[in-house]
């Protein structure tokens, strides 16, 4: 037995119906820890045994029921340990990039999923009928979805909670927009948490696959009670102490960062044309705390709480209870479309929430549209009726909805920002790597994250590797590039290691890596070390990268928009500034010993990847 | 000469007026160091975290030299 671990892992392949239980041997969970980690690890194996079958990866349909899909939990998950409801959800590929799928999320699921016996669930095939999947106190079933099929996230919750009888169970599902197949469709969990990003919910719905109920009362064993309570009582401490998670994320949630990263001048606006948004106060953290909040959501056993419960009073945009909107979701819905009415953006989340679809590509892709319309590059017929001006509130709240149903000019915005921009002859306009839309920081004004959106492995994405919090938050220079290749690695590998914990990315705010390794020794009873976890976070990138190098994706398409990296910011404080990425790059390759975005053969053997 | 002062998230309870739009406009010399606003401003250099004159990161020991410059204060901030 391996203290932290529940010891059993769950196969469920919908073609055959068939489920079985199987074990992972501890020298491999000691070499990938769990969660993303773990996962990373079956979908290579996954990937190896296609290419036997003659399956050429690169040709690979993400919507098939060839592809493989996998919840994890990690030896940090659902133990005492702060912030460890999460979980990590994971496709061998993406249907929205062609890259590898993966999205990580809070409430309570991943703790739910250990009480019920079990570290994660793997999925193979598809179901000839629509059906969804109990695990109720380590009893596994798979049962008809039909009554379920259509309903929204908040409904489909809601039912198999009564269903079952388990008011508290967790529900991870999809919306609409999963079972519509739409590439951008998200897997939502807990009504309002969703594993956000690169189309996971679209690769559920192709497998005919509505959704999963957790219950149940056992618990992680610890390997060293004593030691880990007395460091689990240090971190809850330092967290309390911490200004950021003792005091800015409870107060204001993660929308404090509107006015900051708009001050800096890099919050995207109209579309990345410009890194000021005038009205970004209106959709501040601040205004949302004073005229939106009715309180707070925080994850299983999470001492911060950044999770926001708010609501919209009156208006088009009435809505009397909601979760959030994140940063994210407000740049998105908001300053890249150019829309300073928080309401509509609440609103707009909120279809992004019940309809599953993910509201950072959904935002930024209708802001794609609006600059292809301000160009001319639109026909009028292709939008019937909708005013797809910058800041035209009411089209982007029409449009979160229209994407997930597929209806009209939301098929498009489906596709993303690099297909609808293709299709309307103006590929440029597209802000986006490997086909998934950055977030909310404009690396003109901070050139780490540049670095990080251009090689993190699923494409475009701020949580792969957080440079923000020292280059925007911290003491870093934000406009060198110098030493930026080294504080990317750091922050990848770091986070490789939080998403493989399970636990929240927020807490590194005030913990470090030495702190990880405080309870991850004392829960699995390993001697681990900062720098074994360190390694461990090395190993998992690059496994990671060696799936997506089996797609084609090399060099050539660790890049950024062409904006970011010629044209000139052209206002506010970081005015002037472009991305100088090929110098971070070749320094960031040498670093991790890869060429041209490929792990060398040396570099696979240290990690013991060969 | 004349600086733009701003405060953000908790620094407001102390302003709940001042935000974006209507800063705290006060007359001060060339050459001010930011400490001294803070100060002037009733905060501690505990609650003052992250500092940006005119969008730029500064220190409490930055001074003030350009006329109609942007002080934001910020308290300790993070998300993503
Ligand atoms: S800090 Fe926020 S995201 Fe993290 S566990 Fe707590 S509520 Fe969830």
């Amino acid at each position: 037995m391996n203290f932290g671990y529940m010891n059993k892992w769950l196969k469920i392949n919908l073609t055959t119906r068939e489920i079985k239980d199987f074990t992972i041997p501890e020298e491999t969970l000691r070499k990938y820890l769990g969660g993303k980690g773990i996962a990373v690890y079956f979908l290579w194996k996954h990937g190896k045994k296609l290419e036997e079958k003659g399956i050429d990866l690169k040709e690979l349909d993400a919507l098939s029921p060839e592809n493989m899909l996998i919840f994890a939990t990690g030896p940090a998950t659902g133990t005492k340990s702060p912030n460890s409801g999460r979980h990590h959800v994971m496709a061998l590929k993406s249907p929205f990039t062609g890259s590898i799928g993966s999205g990580n999320t809070g409430g309570k699921w991943g703790a739910k999923l250990k009480f019920t016996g079990y570290d994660g669930v793997i999925i193979t095939g598809k179901s000839e009928k629509q059906v969804y999947l109990s695990i109720i106190d380590g009893k596994a079933e798979l049962h008809d979805a039909e009554k379920i099929w259509g309903k929204n996230s908040v409904e489909t919750s809601e039912w198999l909670r009564n269903e079952h009888n388990q008011s508290k169970a967790g529900v991870s599902c999809i919306g609409p927009g999963g079972e519509n197949l739409v590439p951008m469709a998200v897997i939502m969990n807990e009504e309002h948490r969703a594993a956000g990003r690169t189309g996971l919910g679209a690769v559920m719905g192709s497998k005919n696959f509505k959704a999963i109920i957790v219950e149940g009362n056992e618990k992680p064993k610890i390997a060293k009670p004593e030691e880990f309570e007395a460091k689990v009582k240090e971190h809850v401490e330092k967290l309390k102490e911490n200004g950021v998670t003792g005091q800015g994320l409870p107060t204001y949630g993660t929308a404090v960062l509107v006015n900051i990263v708009n001050q800096s001048g890099l919050f995207p606006t109209n579309n990345w044309q410009k890194g000021v948004d005038p009205d970004a106060e209106k959709i501040s953290g601040e205004t949302l705390t004073e005229k939106y909040l009715i309180g707070k959501n925080p994850c299983w056993g999470c001492v911060v709480a950044c999770g926001r419960k708010t609501k919209v009073d009156s208006g088009k945009y009435k809505i009397d209870y909601t979760e959030g909107p994140e940063y994210e979701s407000i740049w998105a819905l908001g300053a890249t479309t150019g829309i300073n009415d928080m309401g509509a953006v609440i609103k707009a989340n909120d279809n992004c929430d019940i309809y599953g679809i993910d509201p950072i590509s959904t935002g930024s892709t209708i802001a794609a549209a609006m600059e292809l319309y301000e160009k001319g590059k639109i026909p009028d017929e292709d939008i019937k009726g909708l005013d797809l001006k910058f800041g035209n509130a009411d089209a982007v709240v029409e449009l979160s909805r229209m994407t997930a149903f597929r209806e009209g000019l939301g098929y498009w915005i489906g596709e993303g920002s690099k297909k609808l921009c293709e299709h309307y002859g103006a590929p440029d306009l597209s802000m986006q790597v490997k086909g998934l839309e950055m977030p909310a920081y404009d690396p003109r004004g901070a050139k780490g994250i540049g670095l990080n959106y251009a090689t993190a492995n699923r494409g475009g994405c701020h949580v792969t590797g957080y440079t923000i919090a020292a280059e925007i938050l911290g003491d870093v220079d934000r406009f060198t590039t110098e030493g930026k290749a080294g504080l990317t690695i750091t922050f990848q590998d770091f986070t490789c290691i939080v998403n493989s914990a399970v636990n929240c990315l927020f807490l590194t705010f005030a913990l470090g890596l030495d702190e990880y390794a405080e309870i991850i020794g004392p829960v699995t009873g390993w001697d681990v070390t900062a720098e074994e976890l360190l390694k461990t976070g090395e190993r998992i990138t690059n496994l990671e990268r060696m799936i997506i190098n089996k797609f084609g994706i090399t060099g050539k398409d660790d890049t950024l928009p062409k904006r970011l990296l010629e044209e000139k910011m052209p206002e506010g404080p970081s005015e002037g500034q472009t991305v100088d990425l090929e110098t971070m790059k070749q320094e960031y390759y040498k670093l991790r010993g890869w060429v041209d975005g490929i792990p060398t053969a040396e570099k696979i053997k240290e990690l013991g990847l060969d | 000469m004349k600086l733009y002062v701003k405060v953000f998230a908790s620094l407001r309870q102390k302003y709940p007026d001042i935000n974006d739009f209507n800063p705290l406009i006060i007359d001060i010399e060339k050459g001010t160091k930011i400490i001294d606003i803070i100060e002037l401003l009733d905060f501690t250099t505990d609650e003052v975290h992250l500092i940006l004159l005119n969008g730029i990161k500064a220190s409490i020991d930055t001074s003030i030299e350009g006329d109609e410059s942007i002080l934001s204060l910020f308290p300790p901030i993070g998300g993503g």
